[in-house]
């Protein structure tokens, strides 16, 4: 995958999350978590729909890698690199 | 069914094995003269603005994927706790009103009662500690007696499974769920409620039984490997999720070693000992010239103290709880009203009376007590009960024959299980018993036990 795919797979699952969040005004290196109102929770899910989808295990270890839409790209890319 | 469609929704493959012919437990329905009846539905508590994207409410309807938009929530109109001659608060779901009432009603407690608000959001109900006394923590901010008393009545009504005093925990919690979050109906029927449930569970593949009651649960070692259910069948699982309740789940151990590894807790100190006779009133829509309008909920207690324990008589009529399900916003147009009387209820002695050689006393008990129970409401919001279309009592008994808690105790075990794990590997108690209190924390105990202890198994 591109990083503009993985960009939109991750906006994708987020809309999914919450269809009200607004992605249009996004910073993609500040954290998500305070710019859409997400919590733990819902950080959770974006992994489940990852794994369900990708069936890439993240460990809890790594979510801090979530945090912004640009380290999830960051980390995701060689992740998802043959997907 | 909210553990269910968490599991279900990630592609896992989950059954739901349900002792009843219908979903909901404790909150379900039934029908009499063509009419539909919840069994137990009050009001929800946790009502929260589509705004508000934290609250419990909204936080359960993500993880369930459920569109808030799909539900049409009615709010409360007030209701109000009365201790008639002395005192009344009304609330409603604007903390503000109850805040201005205390301010009203008891000017030298304001100060105290925003200072004990503070605390208790700082506190946080879910983290497993030690039980803490709810009373001494509210005495040591309230002086005042009689609104320390006004104060518990609700919120010991509609969630303390424990007598006499409650652990803070389950005090914040209900304190934020009643007083700052608040009550509220959805559109339609309990039923409603549940189908939409049950449709999201199936949407995503989950299977389910009805009239399949877990007889025992199978175990080796430090695993439990499956169940037979009542029809003989027995069922492999990687994982069992428990709705049954703590003391209820313990029975379905055959052997006594499995039973103590499941739990060390003996019965006595798991079983909760409140319950609750209710009765249904349909009332010709005239009788509604005879007793006060607006009320959702009226809390109340005759005596100088809240006693909130199992009575020495069969109900306690010194307190109860009255409500009126039509008296939400935008209650719908309908031929009758309804009320419904909640006492407090001694399970033994209603057990006697069913298990009697004359069959006729409990039935002649029911109508006893509800006799007097419409004497003192009358009194309480006006006599209206000369235009009863229908009425039907329930009590702990019937509580315990559909949905098997033990003594029919509504509000389940006084030892809550608050990180949902038991002495198997692969068992968890989910549900009233893990602390979650209500159907929101009831369905977010569910959500909540499947993401910290089963999805990152997968």
């Amino acid at each position: 995958m591109t990083i503009d795919e993985i960009k939109n797979v991750i906006l994708e699952i987020i809309q999914d999350i919450d269809d009200e969040a607004d992605l249009d005004n996004l910073d993609p290196t500040e954290a998500l978590r305070d710019q859409l109102d997400l919590d733990s929770m819902d950080f959770l899910d974006i992994v489940m729909e990852l794994r369900k989808r990708y069936q890439i295990q993240i460990p809890e270890a790594d979510y801090p890698h979530l945090a912004t839409l640009d380290s999830c790209v960051n980390y995701l890319v060689p992740r998802l690199k043959a997907a | 069914m909210a553990a269910g469609i968490r599991f279900a929704r990630f592609g896992q493959k989950v059954l739901i094995l349900e002792k009843h012919s219908k979903a909901g437990g404790l909150n379900s329905y039934y029908y009499r003269k063509g009419r539909l009846l919840e069994t137990g539905l009050h009001a929800i508590t946790n009502y929260a603005p589509p705004e508000n994207k934290h609250a419990p409410l909204n936080r359960l309807l993500r993880q369930l994927k459920i569109p808030r938009r799909n539900l049409k929530l009615r709010q409360q109109l007030t209701s109000e706790v009365v201790f008639p001659e002395r005192a009344s608060l009304t609330f409603s779901n604007d903390f503000g009103l109850l805040q201005s009432q205390v301010a009203l009603h008891f000017p030298d407690s304001i100060g105290q009662f925003n200072a004990m608000k503070d605390e208790l959001d700082r506190y946080d109900p879910f983290s497993p500690r030690p039980k803490i006394s709810a009373r001494k923590f509210v005495s040591s901010f309230l002086s005042d007696k009689l609104l320390r008393e006004m104060l518990f009545c609700p919120i010991m009504f509609y969630g303390s499974s424990d007598e006499g005093d409650m652990d803070l925990s389950q005090f914040v919690i209900l304190f934020r769920s009643i007083f700052q979050e608040g009550l509220f109906r959805p559109e339609g029927t309990i039923k409603d409620l549940l189908g939409l449930l049950l449709q999201q569970y199936k949407d995503f593949a989950g299977e389910i039984e009805f009239s399949s009651g877990v007889e025992e649960i199978i175990s080796t070692d430090n695993k439990i490997t499956g169940v037979r259910t009542r029809k003989g069948e027995k069922i492999r699982c990687d994982c069992l999720i428990s709705t049954a309740g703590l003391p209820e789940t313990k029975r379905l151990f055959a052997a006594a070693d499995s039973a103590a590894k499941f739990s060390e807790l003996p019965e006595d100190n798991t079983c909760g000992r409140i319950s609750f006779v209710e009765s249904i009133f349909l009332l010709e829509k005239s009788a509604s010239k005879c007793f006060s309008q607006g009320r959702t909920i009226i809390f109340y207690n005759l005596n100088e103290k809240f006693t909130y324990r199992r009575p020495d008589k069969a109900i306690d009529l010194n307190s109860g709880v009255i409500c009126f399900p039509d008296n939400f916003v935008g209650g719908q147009e309908d031929n009758t009203i309804q009320i419904r009387v909640t006492h407090l209820a001694n399970y033994d002695l209603w057990l006697q009376a069913y298990n009697d050689t004359d069959k006729s006393r409990y039935q002649t008990m029911k109508i006893y007590w509800t006799g007097r129970s419409k004497n003192i409401i009358g009194k309480i919001i006006g006599n209206c009960f000369e235009n009863i279309v229908y009425e039907d009592t329930f009590t702990p008994v019937t509580i315990e024959r559909y949905t098997s808690r033990l003594q029919g105790a509504v509000y389940g075990s006084p030892n809550k299980v608050k990180d949902g794990k038991t002495g198997f590997d692969n068992l968890y108690i989910v549900g009233t018993d893990q602390g979650y209190l209500g159907i929101v924390g009831s369905l977010l105990s569910g959500v909540t036990m499947v993401n910290q202890h089963i999805l990152n198994r997968i």
